[in-house]
């Protein structure tokens, strides 16, 4: 499966996000920021490239500050 | 694999040093001392690790063997003699503080600890950690996937009772202060968190 990770500026972010992403059924995992990237907070949320749109989506409806999205 | 440790002109408490550091790897270990001392101490430290002694008196030594016990005197179940490392989770937050920041410490750590070479021989939940293996964790799946890996993971019955969460637990199994207690005082290292 591929993966991409989602970093946010605050673990607060995160978790809004994490609850936010579930509750339009896009599963996703928190999970510590890969050792190649680096986040303000050093978690991440995970999920599947695939729905990649859907989660920008999301994130922008929910006004939620995110610090960037990479493939991993 | 077998050993032998000649422990003779040692003093206290290197002979059971060097044994319980041989039984790191041995299951068969003779360990030769020239006192009543160290005889005592080695003979002690093979019965907390449940295992059994013989004993020859040989004119330059006493020899004592120490043996894992037959199997099925154990109900067929063979325990490590040593159990390497034992984690012990006392709550379901990582840390003293924020809960909120606590709580996605302790799922990035149990997901990290998957994720990792050195995994514990096992885990244990107490206190409030045992919700992390009930219904509604978000830890279930990283949980699965150690036991899986061959990690044994144990779960307070007391607390999951105390939480009413007996008929809840979804991954690892009940277990009772007899078996923890014995878990903790075995592990070379218990990290608890």
């Amino acid at each position: 499966m591929q993966y991409s990770v989602v970093l946010f500026h605050s673990i607060t972010g995160a978790l809004q996000a994490e609850k936010r992403l579930k509750g339009k059924g896009i599963a996703t995992k928190l999970i510590p920021v890969p050792r190649q990237l680096s986040s303000d907070c050093g978690v991440c949320l995970r999920f599947e490239r695939k729905d990649e749109s859907e989660v920008k989506a999301a994130l922008e409806e929910e006004r939620i500050d995110i610090q960037g999205i990479h493939a991993i | 694999m077998s050993m032998i440790i000649d422990a003779r002109g040692l003093a206290c408490p290197q002979p059971v040093v060097l044994a319980k550091k041989a039984l790191e790897r041995a299951d068969d270990l003779t360990v030769i001392v020239d006192n009543a001392t160290a005889k005592q101490n080695v003979s002690r430290l093979a019965k907390s690790h449940g295992l059994g002694v013989s004993v020859e008196e040989k004119g330059d030594g006493i020899y004592l063997r120490l043996t894992r016990p037959a199997e099925e005197s154990l109900g067929g179940k063979v325990p490590l003699l040593f159990e390497p490392t034992v984690l012990l989770v006392a709550s379901s937050t990582l840390g003293r503080g924020d809960d909120e920041l606590g709580s996605v410490l302790m799922r990035t750590f149990i997901h990290t600890l998957g994720e990792s070479d050195v995994k514990p021989h096992k885990i244990i939940f107490m206190n409030s950690g045992v919700k992390l293996v009930a219904r509604g964790s978000e830890l279930i799946d990283d949980l699965r996937a150690l036991e899986k890996g061959s990690v044994e993971i144990l779960a307070c019955g007391t607390c999951l009772g105390h939480y009413g969460l007996k008929d809840a637990v979804e991954v690892g199994r009940i277990s009772n202060m007899y078996e923890i207690t014995t878990a903790l005082m075995r592990a070379t290292k218990v990290i608890t968190i």
